[in-house]
């Protein structure tokens, strides 16, 4: 038995003492972590992203009579002003005081929209309060006119942020619509039909981004460990004769690969310990992995990925060729599989591989089992018996193929 | 226990021994004894079967037959059970990299039933300095020590030493060959490989020469090199040696050889052969440099016997 | 000059032979841009959109169902009982549900399919205003018109995102020519066995580069060529600033591939730091998500990022935004500069003797 607890402790030791090997299976995943969950799930509260826009004002209320106008302007002031409590506002708003030079400056602005140095440019045409005046008497009306005045929304959708800003624009317009539909008695409020948001599945609300992601992040971890891990050290210990070192003592190869599992399934352990704590500490993860489902998953997932590493080593011909095969399947498995985007759309040559991919399912059940997935596209009963098909598949191949010493 | 190791005869009873790749007879059924608490040398050049002998004894390759008595057990094949008294030091091998000295041998004791404290170890190959030192720190001989230390952890009855100075400098060497003696004074057994004439002819108390997958020669280095008779050797540099000179040098010896620009001459007749040396250099008006007279060594009886070189 | 030549051949059947670099140069790029465009095509695309409708009452129903088929051209299931498009939510026949009860529209959502949610809440948003002034005869009275200056005719984000991965695939190219290929025969002892013979280090160095510029580009066209012919992308190619920018960057990006070659101790740790400090840099750089959606102390890191600038002008190369003449031409210059400053410290480099 203590010769199995000093494998493990072995492989875990050297594990954490290797910078690299640190990097690629704690580092990078609590950086993706924490980069998904910063930007992502912060993507529309306020005080947390922040737009670039202008602002042109070329309508003059006290001649038209009208305040329609100031109503737009002074909106966009506020919400360009720092709310409590929040960082920044949500648009940066450039604007100009005199007057005469608003054809000047409009056209920089727009110089400067399709540049990328703001997201959209608001132009309130002279007119505009008659427009309006207009429309509310008869609807459409100013359309009808010969120079149809309208509010100028400027925007490039060759740009993603102001495609995102234009849309939160137009929402905003849209409101002060409805307030001056309401202010001119057009539009009784109490008459609206209120619109009601309803979150089914989760806990009664939108799941918060931190908690969609986590069971990813958790199971990519595993995934590197398993798939650059255990060609890496197997191979490379193989082939620097480490390991007939331990051939020519009592040691038989079973109990080093006991050893060796249990060292990798306690990385695996530390990996989530870690990510589950900046989670819950850092982002505010509600999610619980508590559930016996939700454990057996984990176990399952690590175990998978471990057995999926020893297939690659039992095909490689070297460490290097190894080593490459993992870097090569790295990337399509980790996308493929709905763990960062839904993979509903794909053509059916990447369905192939998503439904080959064992990552999907346990994806699947671990985002199911801890709650922040309805339904799963694949049966219940494959989210089992895929990644243990794989087990077994690699058990197969790995005793049948895999070379414990280099040729002598 | 102890007791009863010393009463043997031998430690290890090889017979017919073979192992085939393919067509070819890499081992062709081959017997010895080592004898208890000795030194026991295999010699041979490349491809004479010595490897694949060391690999079968050290329990990493299966004989295809023949039989292996070991500390009283005959076995066709070395058994996990029969290694918890065996110590390897292999010919090539490599540590974690990432592993400290004194953990890589507390791993290696946890192997074994029994283990000698790992600070004893570190004294016996003295690394206690860099006991926690990283592997991939250590120097190449500071690593063979280590392996050294790996192969002595579990104070085996039977050790094997696989070229067990190849690279070292002089000093690191004769530290080796001070363990080995002190393990021949706790009654241990030592089954040695090497490439050093003088370490084979130093630390050895029998000898056994393979070529072709057979023994063709056992016995104390003394011994073996009486096998060559009264014979005596005279080196000189050859260089230049016309063909009508060489041709003449033959006649008043029982055989010579020119390799590597050693003329080497084998004679019966120590006193005729150089009288008549002085006049063939005389006439021939050839200089002789280093000229060296001596006995035979182990390595003039390889070369006799292999027609090879021990250093190939 | 023949030895020139005959390095150029050797340095390329050396990379010809070096599968795993080939498919890391050559084919990586494009499983990448394959699988992302396949992933990212549909995000938030309310029009292919599965939207349930159940009516608890018929009162205002046309009006309501009119006012669903205006406003979008999502796919419509009509269900008969709040069970029913409730579990067709849960069970993805639908992606979003409305129940009309008369009273208030009960807009139904599958609280985990977060990253597409904010399409089907922004139909749902219009749904109601739209609702809302039709049920009062009302029409809007802001008459608003959205007008994009954008230079082509963008076939939705991914059409922004390619350029980006085509300034990531010239960032690794270089990086990995010197931090990867270099280091590693310095490493084998390659590079000390070449400089004894009379070849100038210069002249090797140049053979290296000639060859990696011209994979670069072959790589960058064929990928241009794929999102084109597969997803349909628009692009307008401006060819000579293409041309000159994608040279310079190459040379820039070996550049900085020196100053990693030069940090780190062991040559083979070159690579797997080039491997960090692109993939980080891929986060960084705007390039999968607008700046503008990080912190501000990040926005600030990532202005500070090469590879940020780089994609920005691969993005004005290819005609996707616009970029003052200036600015395009200082990110060139600036490339140019680290090349020029870096490739003597290179040589140098590719000369001292392999410490051990």
């Amino acid at each position: 038995m203590k010769d199995i607890l000093h494998i493990a402790r072995a492989h875990i030791t050297t594990a954490l003492r290797e910078r690299i090997t640190l990097f690629w299976f704690v580092v990078f995943p609590v950086f993706l972590l924490t980069i998904l969950s910063l930007i992502f799930g912060k993507v529309g509260n306020e005080g947390e992203i922040s737009f670039e826009i202008s602002l042109i004002n070329q309508e003059d209320s006290a001649s038209s009579g009208f305040a329609f106008s100031d109503v737009i302007a002074g909106a966009f002031h506020e919400m360009s002003t720092t709310v409590d409590g929040a960082l920044e506002p949500l648009f940066s708003l450039h604007t100009l005081d005199d007057a005469t030079d608003s054809d000047q400056f409009l056209e920089s602005e727009l110089t400067a929209l399709r540049r990328g140095r703001r997201a959209a440019v608001l132009l309130i045409p002279a007119g505009l309060n008659q427009a309006v005046v207009a429309n509310l008497l008869q609807p459409d009306a100013s359309t009808a006119l010969a120079d149809p005045v309208r509010l100028q929304l400027f925007m490039s959708d060759s740009n993603a942020a102001s495609t995102y800003a234009s849309q939160i624009i137009q929402q905003v317009l849209t409101e002060i619509d409805r307030r001056i539909l309401v202010e001119m008695g057009r539009f009784d409020d109490n008459q609206a039909i209120a619109s009601e948001t309803h979150w089914i599945g989760g806990e009664g609300e939108e799941t918060s981004y931190v908690d969609f992601v986590l069971p990813g992040i958790i199971l990519m971890g595993f995934f590197v460990n398993g798939l650059f891990g255990v060609p890496g050290t197997i191979l490379f210990n193989r082939d620097r004769k480490v390991l007939r070192r331990y051939w020519v003592t009592p040691l038989s190869v079973a109990r080093y690969l006991v050893g060796f599992g249990l060292g990798h399934l306690t990385l695996c352990a530390v990996q989530f310990v870690l990510l589950y704590s900046l989670g819950v500490f850092v982002f505010g993860a509600a999610i619980r992995f508590a559930s016996p489902a939700s454990i057996g998953l984990l176990i399952l997932a690590a175990t998978t990925f471990m057995a999926f590493g020893f297939l690659i080593a039992s095909l490689a011909k070297t460490a290097n060729g190894g080593m490459a095969t993992a870097n090569i399947l790295n990337m399509p498995m980790m996308f493929l599989s709905g763990l960062f985007f839904p993979t509903s759309g794909l053509p059916v040559f990447m369905m192939v591989i998503v439904y080959l991919n064992p990552v999907s399912y346990l994806l699947e059940g671990l985002r199911h089992s801890v709650g922040v997935q309805n339904s799963t596209l694949m049966p219940a009963l494959t989210i089992l018996l895929v990644p243990i098909g794989w087990i077994l598949l690699s058990s197969l191949v790995t005793s049948r193929r895999l070379k414990w010493d280099v040729e002598r | 226990m102890a007791s009863a190791t010393a009463k043997m005869a031998f430690t290890m009873k090889v017979s017919q021994l073979t192992k085939h790749y393919g067509q070819t007879k890499a081992v062709d059924g081959i017997s010895f004894t080592v004898p208890h608490a000795s030194v026991f040398t295999i010699l041979g050049p490349n491809g004479a079967g010595k490897t694949t002998t060391m690999e079968m004894l050290e329990g990493i390759r299966e004989p295809d037959s023949g039989e292996i008595e070991v500390f009283g057990e005959r076995l066709t094949k070395i058994t996990r059970s029969a290694k918890q008294r065996i110590g390897v030091l292999l010919q090539e091998g490599g540590f974690e990299p990432y592993l400290k000295v004194h953990e890589v041998l507390t791993m290696f004791a946890s192997f074994f039933h029994r283990a000698i404290p790992v600070g004893d170890i570190l004294a016996a190959v003295e690394l206690t300095e860099k006991s926690g030192a990283l592997v991939r720190t250590l120097s190449g001989g500071q690593k063979q020590r280590l392996a050294i230390g790996a192969a002595l952890i579990n104070d085996p009855d039977l050790v094997f030493l696989d070229e067990p100075t190849t690279g070292l400098d002089p000093q690191a060497r004769l530290n080796i060959w001070d363990i080995v003696s002190a393990l021949q004074a706790r009654d241990k057994t030592v089954i040695l490989t090497t490439h050093y004439m003088e370490e084979a002819e130093a630390l050895s108390d029998e000898v056994c020469i393979m070529d072709y997958g057979s023994i063709i020669a056992q016995g104390s280095p003394k011994s073996l090199a009486e096998q060559l008779g009264e014979e005596t050797l005279i080196e000189f540099r050859g260089l230049d040696v016309s063909a009508r000179a060489w041709e003449n040098l033959q006649l008043f010896c029982k055989a010579a050889r020119n390799d590597q620009m050693v003329i080497t001459l084998e004679t019966d007749h120590l006193t005729d052969t150089m009288e008549a040396l002085f006049a063939w250099s005389r006439t021939h008006d050839f200089k002789l440099r280093d000229l060296t007279v001596r006995q035979p060594n182990l390595e003039d009886v390889f070369l006799s016997l292999t027609g090879r070189r021990l250093r190939g | 000059m023949k030895g020139f030549r005959a390095l150029l051949v050797a340095e390329l059947r050396v990379f010809s032979r070096d599968r795993m670099g080939m498919f890391f140069t050559l084919l990586f790029p494009l499983v990448y841009v394959l699988i992302f465009g396949f992933l990212m095509g549909d995000i938030g695309d309310v029009d292919q959109a599965h939207f349930g409708v159940f009516f608890e009452t018929d009162a205002e129903e046309v009006l309501l169902r009119q006012t669903i088929d205006d406003t979008g051209s999502m796919h419509l299931l009509f269900f008969d009982s709040q069970a029913n498009l409730l579990t067709a939510i849960t069970d993805r026949r639908i992606d979003f549900g409305l129940q009309w009860d008369g009273v208030a529209l009960q807009f139904y959502y599958d609280a985990n399919r977060i990253q597409e949610n904010f399409a089907f809440e922004q139909a749902a948003r219009a749904i109601t205003t739209e609702f809302n002034l039709r049920r009062q005869g009302v029409s809007r009275s802001l008459p608003v018109e959205e007008v994009s200056v954008g230079t082509i005719q963008s076939v939705g984000w991914y059409n922004l995102v390619l350029p980006g991965i085509l300034a990531f695939t010239i960032l690794s190219a270089g990086l990995f020519a010197v931090s990867g290929h270099l280091t590693s025969m310095k490493e084998r002892n390659i590079l000390d066995r070449l400089i004894v013979t009379p070849m100038r280090p210069m002249a090797l160095l140049s053979a290296i580069v000639m060859i990696r510029m011209a994979i670069v580009f072959f790589s960058t066209l064929v990928t241009l060529a794929v999102g084109m012919v597969v997803f349909g992308l628009h692009y307008d190619v401006n060819w000579l600033r293409y041309v000159i920018f994608v040279i310079l960057a190459t040379l820039g990006t070996m550049g900085m591939g020196t100053v990693i070659a030069l940090l780190v101790r062991r040559p083979s740790s070159a690579s797997s730091l080039a491997n960090v400090l692109a993939m980080v840099m891929m986060f960084f750089a705007g390039i999968y998500f607008p700046i503008e959606f990080m912190p501000s102390f990040l926005r600030a890191v990532s202005r500070g990022l090469p590879l940020t600038h780089m994609a920005n002008a691969m993005r004005y190369v290819t005609g996707v935004v616009e970029m003052s003449e200036g600015e395009f031409w200082s990110i060139t210059f600036a490339m140019l500069g680290i090349a020029i400053v870096l490739f003597p410290v290179l040589a140098r480099y590719v000369v001292r003797p392999t410490r051990h």
